[in-house]
Order: C-alpha cells, then structure tokens, then sequence
C-alpha cells in the first residue's frame, strides 16, 4: 500500500469485508512550512509532515465516521473495526447515502512548488512596508504558510477524484497606539498562489493599517438612535456567513426553525442583493473541486435579486428536506457590485457608522443579533466625523437584508470571497 | 473499541542528546461527538489525531516541525527538521538572545488512567435524553441533544526542563432547545453538563439529568415571553455561570505576556489599581481553594512546573501569565501558562484555570440591592480587545426593578472597559461556580476552565 488510491482502495474493500453496504473514504497527506511573527518579530518557522482519513460506512441505513491521522495498515483495520462498531451501535435514517458516480475527475490547482526563501524575504518586505508607512502599528501576530495537499476521494459507488493544491496565505492580528492610546485590535485573511507582488498589496490590508491608525483617539456615540450601518468586506463575510447558517443551512433547514423556511422562490432581501458561492471562479486560490460527501462542486447561486434560490444543504439535508442540494459546500461567498461608489454610500448616511468589525454574542436562529461596533466610524451628514468605542449595535439580520440603501461599486477580493460595502438601514446604534 | 490504550514512550530514549533547548512531544487528541437533532443522528464521529513534534530554540527564534508517524525513525526526522529551522530563522534575523534559563530536570508521572469510551455508551446515553425530552416536552420546536468527549494525552522531553505524562480527558452532554414564541419567531437556549474525567464515570444514569433538563425548559418557556433589553449602561448582576468568561476575556487575554508585548493595555497598569479593592483573580494551575480544578495543568508544554498564576490580587495588577522567553524577557518566573493544542502544535500562552475569588455577599441582597437594571445567568460567548474593551453574549438572564426580579430578556450582549468596569464591581457573592466546556480561540483551540462568584457591576448592554 503505497500510493493515496492503492490505500483508499484497500479500505474500502476492508470496510465492505467488515459489514458496510455503502462507504466512502478520503485520504490526504501534505506539507506545511509556516513563518510566525510575533510582536513584530520573527519568532518561529514551523513544518508539519500531515497526513489524514477520513471514512464514512453505512451499515443497515445507520451511519459511522472516523477520521484519524496514521495511514499504516493497522492503523486503518483498526479504524474500519471502529467505524463498522460505531454504525451498528447508530439510529438508522434513510436519508443517509453516498454519491452516486457522475463524472470523476482529477484536478491541480495553485503553486506546487513553494519558494521558501522568497516567502521569506517577502516577509521581511512586508515588515518593512509596515514600519515605513503605517508607524503606529504594532503587528502583535502575523502567520505566513504555503500548503500543499494531496488528496483522493473515493466510495463504493466507483466515484473517484483526486486533488493535488498549493497556496500561500498570510494572517494578520494587529492594533495602533500612541503612548498609551491604542485602538482595538483588527485581523485579517487572504490567500494566494503567487510571490510576485508585494504582500502588504493583497486584499484591503492597506485600508485597514490606516484605518487602525485614525483609531488611536476614539469617542462613544451619544445616545441611542435607529440609523444607518455601512458594512465593508472585511466584516460583511462574518455577518453573511451568520445569516446562511441561520436560515438556508442544514440544522435549521431540518428542524424547521429557519425563518426562510418556506421562502425558496420568494424575495427575501432587497432587490440590490444577489449572493454566490463561486468555488471555481478564478479569483478564488485552490477553491474547493468536490464536496466531503463525493459531488463535483459548481458554482451556485443563493440569493439573485433578492430571491432566495438555494438553500446551502448538504445532499443528507436534502434527503431529509425534499429541497435541492447545494453545488457545492465552501464559504467562498460572491456578492454582486452595485452602483454607487463607496463615497456615495458615505453621503446618503445622514447619522449612522462604517462598521469593519462586529464582536457580538452568538444570533440567535431568528437573527437578532446586538454587539460591539469595533474599528469603526460614525457617520453624520454625509461625511466621517470621528472614530467611535463603547458602542452596541443591535437589529436582526433578516429584516437587514430588506434594508438595503445601497452597495458599492467597488469590490475587494482577499482569494477566498469577493465582496462589496453595502448600507443597511434600520440599526439601533447605542452610545455608553 | 473500548480499553485501554496509553501512549507508548519512544522519545525519553533522546533526552541526554536533545539540543538546549529542545522540547519534543508525543501526543493523542481524540474527539467523539454524537448528536442527535429532533431524534436524526446527524454526528456519530470517533477522531484520532496523534504524532510526535520537536521544537528548538536559538538565539531567540523557534525552529518547530511534526510527523504523524511516530517512530523511532521520524522522531530523529522532526529533530533535525526542527533544528534546522531554527538555524534558517537564527542565519537569516540574528536576534542574539541569550539562552533560556534552565528549570532543572524532573518527571511528572501521570496521575490519572488513560481510557477510551465506546460510541454506544455516547449514542445509547443521548438517546435516552433525547427521548425523555420528545415524550415530556413535545410543543418544542427543536431538540439537540450532543454527547461529547474529547482528551489530550501528552508525553514530554524537555532538555532543560521538567518531563511529563499527562491527561486531560473531559465530556459533555449538550442540550439545546428551540421553542416558537407568541410573536411568530423562535427563541433557544442551550446547557452544557459534565466536566474532566471519562463519559462512563460522569455519566452513569439518565435520570440524573432530567431536573437540569426541566430547569432548562422552564427557563425556555420564560424567554419565549420574554423582553428585549433597554439598550444603554445598566447595573447588573452576573450569575456565578458569567463569572468566569468575565475573567477570562475582560482581565485574562490582556494579561497575557505575548499580547501585553504586542500591546495590550495591560502593558501600561502592572501595579496600578485596575479593579475594587473586592477583586482578587487568579490563573489556577491544578489546586483551588483546596480542591482539583476542572482541567488540572501539573507541568506545561515547554517543561515548567505549573504554579498558580495571581494576575489582580485586591484591585491591583500583579502579574501576566508567561511563557519561558515572555518570562526572561520581563524578568518574571515562568508559571506554566504554555500549552499547545495538538501534538503539531506549538505551546503558546494559555490560560488554564482562571477565576475571580468569592467574596462576602449573598446573591438575594445583590439583586435587592438595584433599583433598575438586569440579573444575568448565561452566557454563549465572548471576546477580549487590546483595549481592554470586551464583550460576551447573554442568553438568559431577567430584568431586576426595584429589587426584584422581573420578565426574562431576549438575547444580548453586554461589554465594557475591563479596568474601569471591574472598579464599579461593589459586590461578589460567598459561593463560586467553574465551567469547563468551552475552548479558547487563540491561534489553536484549547480547553480552559473558568469561574467565580456572582458579581454586582455596572456594564454596557445591548438591545433596542
């Protein structure tokens, strides 16, 4: 058993032996090389040898998983004997399958051999960048890694894919301060497949380490007013993603809670809206070729025109339900540009802020959701007027998306998503 | 499968040819999740995760690197792999630190056995509460019912430092509720049960559950009449379930030495009065108040003797939580704070067992005590800044008017200053509660006991 298929294969078979009507298997193996920087410095270069499987068998309708991590022949007997035990002691659900063979395939994507030293010096560029430009930032972490993954997925309905990727990402955890001052702390993330431009250049990085910097001297907003919220790409992601598995994911989908339950076909949000999951659009770095549960993934809409289209459901959620599967299962969310540039957003709020990072308790499934508006700007006549702190912001996601003012022109794309500023309307905004 | 099965000791054999200084680590992580949602089971996972790491330190940068095998042979390959690294950071930045202070050498043996659990007692155990809820509460919306475990086995070489066998097994059962409300939406609600040690040792009889389970619906139904909040800056009182996430992410995260270097508001108040004179807190390794803590840290990750860490003691910032470097570097003594998640990780600092100290009061005179404000029991999340501006979510809690308790609230969000708002604490209840269920999010995930006593104090709550 040398090779991923030789061994994928030969569990499959052992898996069938052992009791399984129907099983699926996916293998990988790869290599990490990670720079750390911590106060601003260098601190750690760290290199994981990985490697992985992940089995799915179905015995009698009833279902067991194991993942582990040895891919030797003991190892993988022993985690058959646990998944055919962990299947027979399960509840049995006919919604439970395994793709069934369409197409199989074989994809590569990305850098597939990294260049250690260049990330490096890249690095080192980047710190520099850093220092010269935006002075006041300190750079509490910074991680930088290429990943290369290799991996083989298949059942026992002949389904057969194999995935060989590389990338670079950078992630980035950082504050201003000036003696004692200092604003809140901001991150971010973005992926890519090339060392040929500068990597402060990547995403909405530059836009953030200035922002930071205007955020040192920050007041409280007074009072409690319902206004206007601009929301960049940076934290548009995480209140999407809230929303999605909110309303159109499996669990809520399943049991019946979602508040879009019964609305596919229906308006759900402003007309201005239309949302994506575009794992193979080129702006995406290694986006994800097919799904844990064995389908080839394709690009899909959720939302077009502010019609609900698609839930995002795994093919066991849709079983379940009776509602189509989603086409694929990344987070490598879409919005459509609109028509107004960012300037413009910025005129039509008479009083409200620019939020670019939400820390709030966990919304609830009808998606009231209240928390702290960070690294962010209140807004009055039109124009920016001062960095804001101690400040809750609370509304529900659903009605949100009905109150759209507008969505900008400009995009930012950081290699996973590729996103607008929108303005919403209708947000209680609350000072100290 | 059931048994036993304790990680087998291939490393001690390279102790006297380890670099100075060298940490290198076999390690087991399982995780098992069963879950059933309204009676589907949608999660039977078993998961292994093992290997074997080695991290080397010169002239203050790391070289680290892991191996999922673990054999003789690749132990030697993460050596050199490590070493190496180390040697491509140290040619190439040339911090020229000196060499870490040695702590001498001894062994922690482990202290407690090493099981595994099979998955029917996980899945025959959540059915018997997933039933108990179908049959008694059947107007609910949803029911989740999540039985987990998950452990961490480590065995440790440190060239200059203290070795050890350890582990730290803990599981719980997650009982989630959904119920429709008067108003056409849904409120939920969720109580995670259970604590260190194996499922079959904390979870012997279905029964035991079902008054927590009643006390959880009640407080459902309550919520589903229940209130928004009246945004603004309220006096309220925290159940002893938000004393601990208030240590945690208010105090905890900025104290920490490698956010205070990269500029946390601690950095400026060591020694400075940043609380009432009410509030002691603590980063407890494995004893507290002469009992064992929820999740005990007897040696940590770089090979320290863990030792409790006094982080405000009456008001006053008295120290931060180190790693060894963090602790040269502030001239203060390495405690045990560093921990790594899995074997392919690297330690970082990490709390452990962080609480605020009881106090003198009683919880009925605190909420008697407010004439206008908020009585808060549960919390879901929460998180800290480098200001020292924090939050975290509330999902149960009752409006308090002229002292007494009124109509239960709707989900919120509360969040302050850490250093002004625990200055306005004026009260802390004689009884004190741990929690263990959640992880902290750092750069890797990792299991954290908090806790304290009920907390009387002014903050900032959301709502509308």
């Amino acid at each position: 058993m040398k090779t991923k298929k030789e061994i994928a294969a030969y569990t499959l078979e052992a898996l069938k032996k052992a009791g399984a009507d129907h099983a699926q298997c996916i293998i990988s193996s790869g290599k990490v090389d990670e720079f750390n920087v911590d106060g601003g410095e260098f601190s750690l270069l760290r290199s994981l040898f990985n490697s992985s499987i992940a089995i799915k068998a179905l015995k009698d309708g009833k279902k067991g998983v194991i993942t582990a991590n040895k891919l030797d022949k003991e190892s993988i007997d022993n985690a058959v004997k646990q998944c055919i035990a962990a299947a027979e002691s399960s509840v049995s659900d006919e919604a439970e399958s395994i793709a069934p063979k369409i197409k199989n395939g074989d994809f590569v994507s990305g850098v597939l051999t990294p260049d250690k030293d260049k990330l490096f010096d890249r690095l080192q560029e980047y710190l520099s960048d850093l220092k010269k430009d935006y002075p006041k930032i300190i750079l509490e972490q910074m991680i930088s890694k290429y990943i290369h993954s290799e991996s083989v997925f298949m059942n026992t309905n002949d389904v057969e894919y194999t995935y060989t990727y590389g990338n670079y990402d950078i992630s980035t955890m950082f504050s201003a301060h000036e003696g004692e001052k200092s604003s809140s702390f901001n991150g971010y993330y973005a992926k890519f497949d090339s060392l040929d431009e500068k990597l402060m250049d990547i995403g909405m990085q530059r836009t953030l380490y200035a922002e930071s910097e205007q955020q040192i001297d920050t007041k409280t907003v007074s009072g409690k007013f319902v206004g206007k919220v601009i929301i960049t790409p940076a934290c548009l992601i995480d209140m999407l993603l809230i929303a999605l598995g909110n309303f159109v994911s499996d669990s809520t989908i399943i049991d019946g809670t979602s508040p879009w339950k019964s609305m596919l076909g229906k308006q759900v949000a402003s007309e201005k809206l239309s949302i994506y999951t575009k794992p193979l659009d080129e702006r995406v770095v290694c986006g994800e070729r097919f799904t844990g549960e064995g389908f080839m993934s394709e690009n899909m809409e959720i939302i077009k025109d502010g019609v609900l289209k698609s839930f995002m459901l795994s093919n066991y959620g849709s079983r379940k339900t009776g509602f189509p599967r989603a086409l694929n299962s990344s987070h490598n969310l879409f919005v459509d540009p609109g028509t107004m540039s960012l300037n413009d957003l910025i005129k039509n709020v008479d009083r409200g802020i620019i939020l670019n990072r939400f820390s709030g308790g966990q919304p609830s499934t009808n998606g009231d959701f209240s928390g702290v508006a960070k690294n962010s700007f209140l807004v009055e006549n039109g124009e920016i007027s001062y960095a804001i702190s101690e400040t809750m912001i609370s509304g529900n996601l659903a009605d949100m998306l009905k109150n759209i003012i507008g969505i900008s022109s400009e995009t930012v794309s950081d290699g996973i998503t590729v996103l607008p500023y929108i303005l919403f309307d209708g947000i209680t905004i609350s000072g100290k | 499968m059931g048994g036993k099965i304790v990680l087998e000791d291939k490393i001690s054999k390279f102790k006297a040819s380890l670099l100075k200084h060298t940490e290198l680590r076999a390690q087991v992580n399982t995780r098992r999740n069963v879950t059933l949602l309204n009676g589907n089971l949608v999660s039977n996972l078993r998961s292994d995760e093992s290997g074997v790491s080695a991290r080397v330190y010169k002239g203050g940068v790391y070289g680290f690197a892991s191996s999922a095998e673990y054999t003789d042979e690749q132990i030697k390959a993460v050596l050199a792999a490590a070493k190496e690294n180390a040697e491509f950071m140290d040619t190439r930045i040339r911090k020229n630190k000196p060499a870490l202070p040695s702590l001498g050498t001894g062994k922690k043996e482990l202290l407690h056995n090493v099981r595994d659990v099979e998955q029917k007692v996980f899945i025959d155990f959540a059915k018997e509460i997933d039933a108990y809820i179908s049959r008694k509460y059947p107007n609910l919306a949803s029911r989740t019912i999540s039985a987990r475990s998950d452990s961490m086995e480590k065995l440790l070489v440190v060239s200059d430092g203290c070795d050890s066998h350890s582990i730290i097994p803990r599981c719980y059962i997650y009982i989630f509720l959904t119920a429709n409300t008067n108003d056409g939406t849904t409120v939920e609600l969720f109580k995670p049960l259970g604590g260190f040690g194996y499922f079959d040792e904390l979870f012997t009889n279905p029964d035991a559950l079902h008054d927590e389970i009643d006390k959880l619906y009640s407080d459902l139904m309550k919520k589903a009449e229940g209130v928004y909040c009246d945004a603004g800056y309220k006096d309220v009182v925290m159940h002893p379930n938000l004393a601990g996430i208030l240590a945690h992410e208010a105090v905890g995260h900025t104290v920490e030495a490698d956010l205070v270097l990269g500029g946390s508001v601690a950095a400026h108040n060591l020694g400075k009065q940043v609380a009432s004179e009410l509030v002691t807190m603590v980063d407890f390794a494995h004893t507290a108040l002469g009992e064992t803590v929820p999740l005990p840290v007897y040696v940590d990750d770089e090979g320290t003797p863990a030792e409790d860490a006094v982080l405000i003691k009456d008001g006053i910032l008295t120290g931060y939580m180190n790693n060894r470097e963090t602790a040269q570097h502030f001239g203060m003594k390495p405690q045990g704070n560093a921990r790594a998640f899995l074997f392919s990780d690297e330690p970082l600092i990490r709390m452990r067992n962080t609480a605020i100290l009881p106090g003198k009061d009683k919880l009925e005179d605190m909420i008697a005590s407010i004439d206008d404000g908020y009585y808060l029991t549960e919390t879901n999340n929460g998180q800290a800044d480098t200001t020292g501006e924090f939050m975290f979510g509330v999902c149960m809690g009752y409006e308090i008017k002229n002292g007494k308790l009124g109509r239960a609230i709707r989900d919120t969000t509360i969040s302050g200053v850490a250093f002004e708002m625990l200055k306005t604490v004026d009260m802390l209840s004689d009884d004190m509660v741990w929690l263990s269920s959640g992880f902290c999010g750092k750069k890797q995930p990792m299991p954290v006991g908090m806790g304290g006593p009920a907390v009387k104090c002014k903050v900032n709550i959301g709502g509308r």
